[in-house]
This record gives structure tokens, sequence and C-alpha cells, in this order.
């Protein structure tokens, strides 16, 4: 059995009266390509934010290699090798896609806090942008500013931002949200590579035939609440899940 | 100069022809021009320092003004009460620098805590007021609502000298902060004003980073408050007052915020226009009312041109050549 990397304990969150994840303990291995399943409004970007930090629990616990990071900012969970991307782009649209990127870079190589020196002279910098851009095939986009992008070209971009950070653990937000069919394979292909590099992936997705190619493990979200979890085929036989999910027609339903 | 390589050879000709246009026009010029040039150098700089704030952070600090008039207040105090020589000028530069990077950082500390861009600029109102009112009372020192008058080193009363100093004032400072918006630093300010939580994501610490313009605004604004002071001779509580920020707010409006430059074209506009009412007096006295002409300034620049001239003459640069100038808003400059 492979290493935990993320693990929660009892996690819950509520919003008011609701429950928008509800007692979850689920641990996420090294290297596993794990995906996370759910209706909408299932409480899965929810769960995400708890674990990068964006929420904070009302109970429960969250380690990150061992060590118990409930209590930590999402700066420092960022620093400890966690990266996130969002469900809703979130890019800084009015700099240029390289300086999007250049910026995750930069943060990642912990360039201080200088103040004097022009941004351009780090060589290292660019060059490694450069790498990131042609990873996610922006590299002639380069100049343009991120609001002008496609929305496929902002997910793109999302993606390429937190590659950047050279995180062990990814953390992504239905990558493919809004995307168009032609561009997923695309994308599936990036993700496969990323894989290949050693980078565990936690991806929340809706699109099956992207689930099935990638992942090593299945976990399904009801209702804010771990439904079942192990590896895909077993999964997605399961009666439970069937009645629960599939029978809703959700599944396999080319979902957004 | 390494830092002209950056500039292109257009640009570097239009600065060289302004300057030179910019030495010669004061021997030409009557006495009441040179001092009102002097004041729009020495208040483009504070209005940059409010764009580092607002432009490129996105903090709205309505206590701006409480670095200006410290600036303004402390010169003249130790004029006053040393000696006006250039030792006490020098003296007045290093404890602006000293003192406005401690009531930055203290301000921060205060504001940056979390909250929103309304509480912070509630806040940094209030603390402005208290600077105000404490100048006000400290009568001993400040003179209080007279304002303070004072003789400054004879190397500055030379009108015509005076304006090279502002000049060259202007010139440095814009200088240092283009170099600081152009740094790493600088950078993370304008992904933080663009998106604070995706900054925070990426992993920096954005209230550190916060922290940082502020102070650097804030000394910007201490020094250029200590020029203003000397240009007039005189400090009052007005220097520290909202209505001082906010002249600081209109003359990046009117040039454009988050591009620097706008301040320095902001300045000359607000005050030419301010300079050119305030003659109308004998006219009208409805002219007297700054205020008045102040909000009308402010509305038709919000409805007409919210991104100021500076704006307009990117937008025109961008028709021209849309593709290569994606590059302009974003290098901030
Ligand atoms: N900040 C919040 N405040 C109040 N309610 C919230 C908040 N965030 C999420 N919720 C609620 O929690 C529930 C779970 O939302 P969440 O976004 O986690 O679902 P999801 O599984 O990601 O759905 P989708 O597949 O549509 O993205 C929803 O009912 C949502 O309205
Ligand atoms: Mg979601």
């Amino acid at each position: 059995m492979a290493d935990t990397l993320i693990q929660t304990e009892n996690l819950s969150i509520s919003f008011g009266a609701h429950k928008a994840v509800n007692n979850v303990s689920i641990s996420l291995e090294k290297g596993l390509f794990t995906t996370i399943l759910g209706p909408n409004g299932a409480g899965k970007t929810t769960l995400f934010n708890l674990i990068s930090g964006l929420l904070k629990p009302t109970e429960g616990k969250i380690y990150f290699k061992g060590t118990d990071i409930t209590g930590l900012s999402p700066i420092e969970r960022v620093k400890m090798g966690m990266g996130r991307s969002f469900q809703l782009t979130n890019v800084f649209s009015r700099l240029t896609t390289f300086e999007n990127v250049r910026l995750s870079i930069q943060a990642h190589q912990e360039v201080g806090y200088k103040m004097f020196t022009d941004y351009r002279k780090f060589k290292s910098l660019n060059d490694k942008t450069h790498e990131i851009l042609e990873e996610v095939l922006l590299k002639d986009k380069k100049d343009f500013l991120a609001g002008e992008l496609s929305h496929g070209e902002q997910r793109k971009l999302e993606l390429g931002m937190v590659l950047a950070l050279q995180p062990e653990v990814l953390l992504l937000d239905e990558p493919t949200a809004g995307m168009s069919i032609e561009e997923v394979p695309t994308m599936i292909d990036i993700l496969n590579k990323t894989k290949e590099k050693g980078t565990t992936i936690i991806l929340i997705e809706h699109k099956m035939d992207m689930v099935k190619a990638l992942s090593d493990k299945l976990i399904i979200i009801v209702n804010g609440a771990k439904l079942v979890e192990g590896d895909p085929e077993e999964v997605s036989q399961n009666p439970e899940v069937l009645k629960a999910y599939l029978g809703g027609g959700v599944l396999n339903e080319p979902t957004t | 100069m390494k830092l002209l390589k950056n500039i292109d050879k257009k640009t570097f000709i239009a600065i060289g022809v302004l300057l030179v246009v910019l030495s010669i026009v004061p021997h030409l010029a009557k006495l009441s021009t040179i001092t009102l040039m002097s004041r729009i150098f020495i208040l483009a700089v504070y209005a940059m320092s409010y764009d580092i704030l607002r432009g490129y952070t996105g903090f709205i600090n309505l206590g701006h003004a409480l670095f200006f008039g410290s600036g303004a207040y402390i010169g003249g105090i130790l004029f006053t009460k040393i000696d006006n020589t250039m030792g006490v000028f020098v003296l007045a530069v290093i404890i602006t620098v000293i003192y406005c990077s401690l009531a930055a950082y203290i301000m921060g500390k205060i504001v940056l805590r979390g909250g929103g861009v309304i509480a912070a600029a509630m806040i940094t109102l209030a603390l402005g007021e208290i600077a105000r009112n404490t100048a006000e009372r400290w009568r001993s020192v400040t003179m209080g609502a007279d304002g303070l008058p004072f003789k400054i080193p004879d190397i500055f009363r030379d009108r015509l000298g005076f304006y090279y100093y502002a000049l060259i004032f202007l010139i440095i400072m814009t200088i240092i902060l283009r170099q600081f918006i152009l740094s790493p630093t600088g950078r993370v300010l304008m992904a933080i004003r663009e998106n604070e939580q995706r900054a925070t994501f990426l992993g920096y610490n954005t209230s550190k980073y916060k922290l940082i313009g502020l102070q650097v605004a804030g000394i910007t604004s201490g020094l250029s408050g200590v020029m203003f002071g000397i240009l007039n001779r005189f400090a009052n509580t007005d220097l520290l007052s909202v209505q001082q920020t906010l002249n600081a707010l209109l003359i990046t409006l009117v040039g454009g915020t988050g591009t620097l430059y706008g301040a320095i074209v902001g300045s000359a506009f607000v005050n030419t226009v301010q300079n050119y009412l305030l003659d109308l007096r004998s006219v009208h006295p409805i002219f007297e009312r700054w205020l008045l002409f102040f909000g009308a300034m402010y509305v038709v620049v919000v409805l007409f041109m919210p991104e100021g001239f500076v704006g307009l003459w990117n937008k025109y640069l961008k028709d021209r050549r849309t593709k290569k100038n994606s590059r302009v808003f974003e290098k901030g400059l």
C-alpha cells in the first residue's frame, strides 16, 4: 500500500443548517490518481476548499504528509506542496498569460521580497515559464491578456499556474468545466504526463470518459458524505452507487 | 545607463525632449508659473505614491494625507526648532522616511488584518483624522489651526533654483517607483490587485506584500510632503486632511490609475485647472469653491474617461497596433 499523502478525519462543515460536508474520512495515497465523483451540489468543491484551507472545518481534522494542517493557512499549505485549481476560472485577467505563469513560478522559486531588481532579469523564471506554457499548449498566446483568452485556454492557463508550483499533490476542480469536447483529449494528455512525473493528482470530474481514462481510484460523494471508495471498476458496479448516483442517470450524461 | 535599456527609442527621445523643454521653460516663464510647475512636480510624486496603493495594490487608503502632511510638518518643525540649514533638511528627510515607514507599518497592521476594502477605507479615514486632530491640538509645536510658517534652507529660497530641485525630485522618485513596480515584489502587488485569493493560493503572503506596498507609498508620500512644505514655507492641518487624500485620488483618476505616469499627467491637469479657477476668483466668487469643481471633475472623469488620460492614450495606441499593445497595461507603465 502506498503512503498516505492527505488524510481527513471526520471532516465536516456546515453553512447554517446545511451540512455541505458531513463526516468525511478519506485517505489519498501518494502516486494514486484519485477521482472524486458526485452529483451537483454534493460537496466536492467544498471538500477541496477544506483541504486547501480556503474554508475552516466546523469539525474534524486534515493531515498532509503526516502533519495536522487543520489550522494552517492556504499559504502554508501551498508551501508544503499542495496546489489547487479552481472550478470557476481564477486567473489574473489583466496580466498576460506569460505573467500569470511567471508569477506562479516566482512564488515557487521563492525569489523573496526583491524590490529593485527588474523582474525580467530572472532568466531561470522566464525559461521555466516558457516550459510550462509549452506543456499546456499556450505558447503562442503568451502575450495575450489572460482575460482575452478563450474559455478553454483559460482552463489550460489555470492548470499551468498550478503545475508551475510543482506541487506534490494537485487538487484539480473540474479542469475541463465548460471546455469543448474536442479540447478534452488534450487535457487528458497533459494530466497523464503530469501523473507520470510523479505528481499525485486528485481530480473532481463529471466527464466519465476522462475519469475512466485516468483514475486509479474513485471516491463517490453524495449529499456531503462519502458513499464508497475503491477501484474504479468495482465502484462503478457497486449497487449502492448505481442506486444513489447512477440510478439518477447522472453519471453517463456529459454534464458541464 | 542600464535602466534605460528597457525603454524603447521613441519614448527615450520623447522624454529627452520633454526634459529639455522643462529645463528651458522656467527661464521664460513668470514667477507664478514657475511656482505652479514646482507644485505640479511635487504633487505628481504625492499622487504616484497614492497610485502605488490604489492602482497597483487595489487598496483604498483615505488616510494617505497623513504621510504627506507629516512630511511637511517634520520639515517645518525641524527648521523652526533647530535651524534652517541643509543639514537639518537631510535630517528631516531621514526622520520622514523612518516616521512614515513606521506609521505605514502600524496602519498596515491595523488595516490589513482582514475585512474588506471598505473596512480598510473607513479605518484609514479614522487614522488620518486622528493625525489631523493631533496636529490641531498640539499647538506648542504645530501652532494648531493657524498653521506653521517656517524658514527654509537658503539653497531652496530661490524659486527658479527650487524649480529644478522639484523636477529632479520628480525624476528620481519616478525612476525609483518604476523600478519598484518592475520588481518581483511590484509584480506580486499587481497580482494581488487582480485577484488576491489566487495570489494566496500561489503561496504569496499577500498581507506582507501589501504592507510593503503601503510602506513604499507612505515614504514617498512623506517625502513629497517635505518638498511641498518647503515650496510653501508653510504647513497646516489641511495637508493632513481627507481633502488632501482626495486630491491624490482625483489626480490619479484624471491621469489614469495603475499607470504611475498618469499621476504626472493628472497633476499637471488638475493643478493647472485649479490655478486657473483661483485666478477667476476676481471675476466671480463662485470660482473660490474649488470643492465644487473638484466634484464636477470627478464625475466627468468617472463618466467619460474612467481610465484617465493615460488610459485614453493607451487605447489610442491599442487601436493602432492591437497586438503589441496588450503588454502596455501589463507592464503597468
Ligand atoms: N460558501 C458557501 N456558503 C453557503 N453554502 C455553500 C457555500 N459553498 C458551498 N455551499 C453549498 O454547499 C453545497 C455543496 O456545494 P459544492 O460547491 O461543494 O458542490 P459540488 O459538489 O462542487 O457541486 P458541482 O458539481 O456543481 O460543482 C451546495 O449546496 C452549495 O450551495
Ligand atoms: Mg464543484
